[in-house]
């Protein structure tokens, strides 16, 4: 089993990238892989609530965003600095993310078998 | 060592092709074995049959299809990805009335799960593109 982390560094709304790259990151746990999702600089608005995806006519990830859990991705960690800068709160936050810190973060990074960027 | 490569730009807009193109051909020289390249998101534009640059440019589709024709490296093309991005599999095409001779000489359309496989399989996967 390898270790696999998927950095999402963009907001998820704005191109089709974050649906392929979320597709990415389930076909690794369906392939019993172990999966690390990071978002850090403005992937952390990815993860905040309220998002409208129909407003501009994009396909709604949040579902998929839900849907990490039952594929056993429970591995989601958010990256404090890049939270404090963007005055994002915790209860802001969609589902369950570990908050650590940009060095934590790239201590999980390096010990990870290869990492794929958004 | 066995490496897999991981191709996520189009062709001509950014340097990605000819440097992941490069890197396979010293990863050759050297010895390693390319077990797969595998084409992402807008890669998908890689394997269009009907690129047709200047004749005073490199030909970035023919030398992929050059590249399998040497050494018989698995390329692969990422079927949502090109569906998404009108490049059809000739028997999807048929299907649904689409055009079904876009995917060049040496090329496949197959899914995520034969990128994962190469992931896991490789010593190194090596992604090309953000």
């Amino acid at each position: 089993m390898k270790t696999l982390v998927f950095v999402i560094d963009k907001p998820l709304h704005g191109n089709v990238r974050a649906q392929e790259f979320l597709d990415m990151a389930m076909m690794a746990a369906a392939f019993d892989q172990r999966v690390l999702i990071v978002f850090e600089g403005d992937g952390a608005y990815a993860l905040m609530k309220n998002q409208h995806a129909d407003v501009i006519g994009l396909k709604n990830m949040i579902p998929v965003l839900n849907a990490l859990a039952i594929y056993d991705i429970n591995d989601v960690l958010i990256e404090r600095e890049s939270m404090k800068s963007r005055a994002i709160s915790e209860d802001q936050l969609l589902i369950p993310a570990d908050i650590l810190s940009r060095c934590d973060i790239k201590s999980r990074m390096n010990a990870a078998g290869h990492v794929f960027s958004f | 060592m066995k490496i897999s490569v991981q191709i996520n730009a189009s062709p001509y807009q950014h340097q990605t092709a000819d440097t992941a193109w490069h890197f396979i051909q010293a990863a050759l020289v050297s010895g390693h074995e390319v077990y797969r390249v595998f084409f992402y998101h807008d890669g998908i534009y890689n394997a269009l049959r009907d690129s047709r640059p200047p004749g005073d440019e490199r030909d970035i589709v023919k030398r992929w299809s050059e590249l399998y024709r040497q050494s018989n490296i698995d390329l692969v093309v990422c079927v949502s990805s090109a569906q998404r991005r009108g490049l059809l599999e000739q028997s999807v095409a048929k299907k649904v009335g689409g055009y079904d001779k876009a995917l060049a000489d040496g090329f496949r359309i197959a899914g995520l799960g034969l990128l994962m496989e190469a992931v896991i399989d490789s010593d190194r996967h090596v992604t090309f593109g953000d």
